[in-house]
């Protein structure tokens, strides 16, 4: 079994690096093609018939472990495949633009990494813990580091990649800890055995370990500050693979430790609470620095920060519903967490190709250098209208959906009773999430794409191929579909929820259904409405006269582009609230209002995030000289290093003969 | 309803016109100024994309739909689902959305900073929103307009004080989703200050009709959301309802723009966030009440 894997992975790594330039990427597309079919089929099949064992091996360090397709497993299948398949056709028009640039190796790397990438993360998914799982998930770290280097003549995605790296791996070392831990105790290191676990010994240290490695991952705060890096200094379609899919693994392994505890009410209950408190700070920190920027791939890894979240929030509220003895809660909140899952896997996809459109086109990714875009790349406008509208979570798209079941168990909550205080503090949260990210992204589309050019490089660029609107179309079409369809989309997502919680999802899909059927037969209704006032109007207009002029400018005649309100001005309001999330950093100076015949100024601000200061604080330069001091003790010399070896096993032989090892 | 729709706007220059001592203009003069408007033709600027041509279909449509889920104190709603007051919340940030993009399509300074306004109070007052609506959930135990006030009526008369309380909590966020005095004057000739006069600055013939019905369907929805909540106090019939609605909010917001002069734009998030707290304090009186009944 891990033979054939091995060799076929050995293959089509070859094939990647023997075939000419064009064809890597049809070489990688096929790869990942065959993977999604194959992950498809098993999540289909696993869903009707129930868990699928793949394999059952024994490791030296864990014990024995099994790769095997649950429902939980099959959700996350699912997003994998259909994400990385849009990913990797998105790919071939990206990494053209490159062909000049770097060698072909470079791009045999890259095309090797994205697939290791995807085959990493599926494994992840499927393996059921321990040494296979810890393996899996290395792998993804380090395929995905290499994906971020791929401009690695750029310093600061050089910076941003090893950033990333650092702090990948002070994740993975929680997450070995907590395995060890795990097994000591039970012997045994799958998921399954948490369970046995918390039984047995104090469940905080092991959840604390594993919440911190997997929040890590998915960007929880304060350990979001590597995505802001990560997403801007990789290319477009890996921005939207990791964002879109490979921080759901650290959603992945929450709702394992979720399942592990269900029967264990009390427990249930306390870290329910801290997962719903965790959702609401790490919404709104990000919800309000992503409104801040000015960047637009950093807008959108923010935004992603925001909506791990809602899914927190969502899994918060399952938690402490289920532990209050709610049935219905429990399933909205979880339902909804796991369709959040889905919608944002689709939607953050489609914004950061999007994202990729725009840099491919203009190479900058700064918003106050664009506007008007939308006359020059129609499609990409359409298609970015499309993801905008579904993540400000608005009907009739599927963000909607996903945040209706999150609420509505919230105000279940309220109006049953159950924990109503927690449930007030999610419905804030949620809803403040709710309007500033209307904000964010009304800012990040009016300034891109609509208004007048603020550079030359607005009216060179042009649409993109078609593949790559191919590869947009894809997630659109499923967004479409769950979005006015939700009560089809519901089931399966339901079939999930029960293997999470145990619970049976019989009655809650009694209540769900007929709900979601109504909301379907709403937005058909009001798509129907506003096409039908559309057409009322363009009829009666067709006699009129139209005429085309100016837009207003208020009695002044002369208006530049520049005069536009831009990504810094739209949120200017915001910022006096956000203040004191955020560090400015100001470069150059602005103009002074004495200056009566202003000069030329150079003037950019950018807002950091304070956590990300903290990173530069005095303990940082002392861990940096002690380093260095550590450094000196590398000479190269081959006779002092076998002093050091000689000295460590002295050091052990005395040590033993004490007794302290 | 739509009476309720039509006639707000008229009673709100009714009061301003006998509190500043006028004689006043129609009382449907607004609802003429519509026609007439429907009847033009319109002018559009080459800056704009397509986008701006639809944007108010989107903004009526969203209020349209967000409008038939309001019941008239016992009348039924035309629609209604469980979970309909946060859809009718989001169909409104839909409409809200779309306009703000129109407004940052004619790439125009002042309407940018109408937008940048109107997307930062519009995110403000949504916290209001929900726990006003979170209060009616926790008296009644559901989440649709229809099946809250139907059960409404069965109160102890202890929650009378938080129902008047949330009927002027949402006569506030009437006055700042509408644009009114003190978060906005639709009246000011300075672009500078406007916000939502702005955004629909560069707008003509029937677009800015659209733009004008959604508003009065919009203040139809907040004003009979509060006039429910004062009429489940005092009779819950719709007879009473609907000229509550009309003449309370009318009367209301007439006086308050005759009265009061405008925050400036720096307190108008102040203000905003004064009544979020406001809502936060009915919204924990009324389940500090609530548990005591309980017990």
């Amino acid at each position: 079994m891990f033979l054939y894997a091995l060799l076929a992975a050995v293959v089509a790594i070859l094939a990647i690096f023997v075939s000419p330039l064009r064809a890597k990427v049809w070489v990688a597309t096929t790869v990942i093609s065959l993977a999604a079919i194959g992950a498809l089929f098993l999540v289909v099949s696993s869903l009707i018939g129930g868990e699928i064992m793949l394999a059952k091996f024994s490791t030296d360090l864990f014990g024995l472990e099994r790769i095997s397709v649950d429902a939980v497993s099959a959700l996350f299948l699912a997003i994998i495949a259909i994400a990385s398949v849009a990913v990797v056709i998105y790919s071939r028009g990206y990494v053209e633009g490159y062909f000049k640039r770097f060698s072909p190796t470079h791009i045999s790397l890259h095309y090797t990494a994205l697939v290791l990438l995807v085959v990493s993360m599926m494994m992840v998914v499927v393996s059921s813990g321990g040494f296979s799982f810890l393996f899996s998930w290395e792998l993804m770290t380090i395929a995905s580091f290499i994906l971020i280097l791929f401009e690695a003549d750029r310093q600061e995605v050089r910076r941003a990649a090893l950033n990333y790296l650092v702090m990948m791996h002070i994740g993975f070392m929680f997450l070995v800890a907590g395995f060890v831990m795990l097994y000591n105790v039970t012997g045994s290191a799958n998921f399954a055995a948490v369970e046995c676990y918390f039984k047995v010994a104090k469940p905080v240290p092991l959840f604390v370990m594993f919440f911190l490695g997997f929040g890590m991952k998915a960007g929880l705060f304060p350990m979001h500050i590597w995505l802001p890096e990560a997403h801007p200094a990789a290319p477009s379609h890996v921005s939207a693979i990791m964002s879109g899919v490979m921080i759901k693994t650290g959603v992945y392994g929450i709702l394992r430790m979720l399942q592990a505890i269900d029967h264990n009410t009390e427990l249930l209950y306390s870290i329910g609470l801290i997962v719903l408190l965790a959702g609401i700070v790490t919404g709104l920190w990000g919800v309000i620095l992503a409104a801040m920027q000015n960047d637009v791939k950093r807008l959108l890894a923010y935004s992603s920060i925001e909506n791990i979240g809602v899914i927190l929030i969502g899994l918060g509220v399952a938690a402490v519903g289920h532990a209050a003895g709610s049935n219905l809660i429990g399933m909205c909140g979880m339902c909804g967490a796991l369709l959040h899952v889905v919608n944002h896997s689709l939607f953050k996809t489609m914004l950061f190709m999007s994202a990729g459109n725009i840099y491919s086109k203009m190479h900058t990714t700064a918003m106050n250098q664009m506007g008007g875009l939308a006359k020059h790349m129609p499609v990409t406008a359409i298609l970015m209208l499309f993801a905008t509208v579904a993540i400000c979570a608005l009907p009739p798209l599927n963000g909607f959906v996903s945040e209706l079941l999150i609420y509505i168990g919230m105000f279940n909550g309220v109006s049953d009773g159950h924990e109503v205080l927690y449930a007030i503090g999610g419905i804030i949260a949620l809803s403040l999430i709710g309007g500033v990210v209307v904000l964010a992204f009304s800012k990040l589309y009016g300034v891109v794409f609509l208004g007048s050019p603020r550079s030359h490089h607005v009216a060179e660029s042009t649409e993109v191929d078609n593949q790559r609107i191919v590869a947009m179309a894809i997630p659109a079409v499923l967004i479409l579909v769950i979005g006015l369809l939700p009560h089809y989309a519901i089931r399966p997502i339901a079939l999930v929820a029960e293997g999470v919680t145990g619970a049976d999802s019989g009655l809650a899909i009694a209540s769900f259904v007929p709900m979601l059927e109504k909301l379907s037969y709403i937005g058909v209704m009001l798509l129907l409405v506003i096409s039908l006032l559309f057409v009322a109007k363009r009829r009666a207009q067709l006699k009129r006269k139209i005429e085309s002029g100016p837009t207003w400018g208020c009695g002044f005649t002369a208006p530049n582009t520049k005069m536009q309100y831009t990504g810094e001005s739209f949120s200017e309001g915001l910022e006096n609230i956000g203040k004191p999330l955020m560090k400015d950093t100001v470069d150059g100076r602005a103009v002074e209002k004495s200056e009566i015949f202003p000069s030329q100024h150079n003037y950019e601000v950018r807002h950091k995030d304070k956590v990300d200061s903290l990173l530069g604080q005095w303990w940082v330069k002392l861990m940096h000289r002690i380093n260095l001091n550590v450094m000196r003790l590398r000479t190269g010399r081959v006779n002092n290093y076998i002093t050091f070896a000689l000295a460590f096993l002295a050091a052990v032989l005395i040590f033993t003969l004490v007794g302290i090892l | 309803m739509i009476v309720v729709a039509l006639s707000i706007t008229g009673v709100i220059n009714r009061t301003r016109a006998v509190l500043a001592g006028r004689k006043g203009i129609r009382f449907f003069q607004h609802v003429s100024n519509a026609r007439l408007m429907l009847r033009k033709g319109a002018v559009y600027s080459p800056t704009t994309t397509a986008l701006f041509r639809i944007a108010p279909c989107v903004y009526l449509g969203a209020a349209i739909m967000a409008f038939l889920f309001i019941p008239v104190a016992n009348l039924e709603p035309v629609l209604s689902f469980h979970g309909d007051i946060i859809l009718v919340a989001y169909l409104l940030a839909l409409s809200r959305i779309a306009i703000v993009l129109a407004a940052m399509d004619t790439g125009s300074s002042f309407e940018g900073m109408g937008a940048a306004r109107e997307a930062l109070y519009g995110a403000l007052v949504e916290p209001a929103l929900m726990m006003g609506l979170a209060t009616f959930a926790l008296f009644c135990g559901y989440s649709s307009f229809a099946d809250i006030f139907s059960t409404a009526q069965m109160f102890d008369t202890n929650l009378s004080i938080v129902m008047l309380l949330l009927a002027y909590v949402f006569l506030i966020i009437m006055i700042i989703e509408s644009g009114r005095v003190p978060v906005d004057d639709p009246r000011t000739h300075l672009e500078l200050t406007m916000i939502h006069e702005v955004m629909c600055l560069d707008y003509s013939g029937i677009d800015l009709a659209m733009i004008n019905i959604a508003g009065w369907l919009k203040n139809a929805i907040w004003a009979m959301i509060a006039a429910n909540a004062v009429s489940v106090v005092v009779c819950f019939h719709w007879e009473f309802a609907t000229p509550l609605a009309i003449l309370g909010s009318g009367i209301t917001i007439g006086a308050i723009e005759s009265l009061r002069a405008r925050n400036k734009l720096s307190r108008n998030t102040t203000y905003i966030l004064t009544i979020v707290a406001m809502s936060a304090l009915v919204l924990l009186t009324g389940f500090l009440l609530y548990q005591n009944i309980d017990i």
